[in-house]
């Protein structure tokens, strides 16, 4: 589908700031999700070199968060885009810059969000856009491969941008750039900003740049130290207090007198 | 290999916290490995480099490869392809939580099919089959974590 005006002439605004980002701009007024729709793309966008693939909806009928969560993406209400991302290809350490993918476009985001409205986002470990506490954006990552191949990744985001009547199990827990701001949001300038942050935080990465990715995640994330935890292994529940991220990106925990390093799950600030 | 140098292996494996170790030493080879309850979560009770080591070499398996391919000719004659773990993180047997499993034991599967998803860092990485062949073992229970190297299933190639 042909892109919308507004939103083909923000991409072109920001186009000598999206480096390799928005090779290819694909635009669906609705669509399933947008990651599966990237996925489906990604083996054309490789064979055409074209990395960068952006896919973008007005509304997804079938929004997906992880492990089966739906993600409320009702139509014009939110930014909802797909990014086919390549950070095994990084010059430097690939196999850091793949494990540091998903803080980089936590950090990316808000960022851009910043930029783009002027409101202050916070993350929490690992890519959740919050304020105070309540969620305003997600991030799905996916990859497939047997690791044998330059893999790629689909990166898939969600900012929540209208005030809208959240549904009753989100109405506590989720906030829109328009709830917090008190003014109209526009999304295709959202769009742009975030993808010109995305694109400098990719960068980043694939120069091995990933102290100043670290520094910028710490800085967004302050409950990222101190603050109460729990989350649940084998053994069952277990609490501790944060205590920072170590060099790959997992959360560091004190529990007494030793510190776990949690790199997967459900981990919930209490 | 006498008694005391078994057992000067096992407090090393014990030290590093490594989850399988194999060693051949004079015709005789030892194989160590340590059911992973808490996989997910590696303990800084050694000094942090032992505990930082293992998700490095499993990032890098992610990114340069290695498809963990292990033929176990010893035991049977049988070719018996392991698919072992690239990464550190949590394994999932389906897409989601009410889905079916992408593979059961006695599933054929073609190379390039997915076998499960292991999540690390919340990224959702898919492992495929690298062979044309029947599932014949399942390790490890969906959601349970793994650690780099941890053998996930069998696979008798055809």
């Amino acid at each position: 589908m042909t892109l919308p005006d507004d939103l083909a002439a923000a991409i072109e605004r920001a186009r000598p700031r999206l480096g390799r980002l928005a090779s290819t701009v694909l635009f669906f007024e609705t669509i399933g999700s947008t990651n599966d729709m990237a996925a489906e793309r990604r083996a054309k966008a490789l064979a055409e070199r074209s990395e960068g693939l952006v896919v973008v909806a007005d509304q997804q009928t079938s929004g997906r968060g992880r492990r089966g969560h739906t993600w409320f993406s009702p139509a014009g209400f939110g930014l909802y885009v797909s990014v086919v991302l390549a950070p095994a290809t990084a010059r430097t350490d690939p196999a850091r810059a793949t494990t540091l993918l998903t803080l980089a476009v936590g950090v990316a985001l808000a960022e851009g969000i910043e930029q783009a409205t002027g409101l202050r986002v916070d993350l929490k470990w690992p890519n959740d856009l919050q304020v105070s506490r309540r969620k305003l954006g997600g991030i799905l990552a996916e990859s497939s491969g047997a690791g044998d191949r330059s893999d790629t990744v689909v990166v898939g985001y969600g900012i929540n941008v209208q005030t809208q009547a959240f549904p009753p199990e989100l109405r506590d827990r989720a906030t829109s750039l328009e709830s917090e701001l008190g003014r109209t949001i526009g999304r295709h300038h959202l769009l742009a900003e975030t993808l010109v942050a995305l694109s400098r935080r990719y960068e980043d990465l694939l120069a091995g740049r990933f102290d100043a990715i670290l520094d910028a995640w710490r800085r967004l994330a302050p409950a990222a130290s101190g603050a109460r935890v729990e989350w649940t292994t084998n053994a069952g529940a277990s609490t501790g207090v944060t205590v920072g991220i170590d060099d790959l990106g997992a959360l560091l925990v004190r529990i007494d007198d030793r510190v776990e390093r949690i790199v997967s799950g459900e981990v919930v600030w209490i | 290999m006498d008694l005391d140098q078994i057992r000067s292996i096992l407090d090393l494996v014990r030290e590093h916290e490594l989850s399988e170790f194999e060693i051949e030493h004079d015709g005789l080879r030892l194989k160590i490995r340590k059911d992973s309850n808490s996989a997910q979560i590696v303990t800084h009770a050694v000094p942090m480099m032992a505990a930082m080591a293992a998700p490095v070499a499993a990032a890098a398996a992610l990114a340069s490869s290695t498809p963990s391919s292990v033929t176990d000719i010893g035991e049977s004659e049988i070719e018996l392809a392991v698919v072992k773990s690239p990464i550190v993180g949590t394994f999932y047997r389906s897409s989601e939580p009410a889905s079916a499993s992408f593979v059961e034991i006695g599933s054929s599967v073609k190379k390039g099919d997915v076998l499960c998803i292991i999540e690390a860092m919340k990224l959702m990485n898919e492992i495929d089959s690298e062979y044309d062949g029947e599932v014949v073992n399942v390790y490890v229970e969906n959601g349970q974590p793994v650690q780099y190297g941890e053998r996930l299933f069998a696979i008798r190639t055809r």
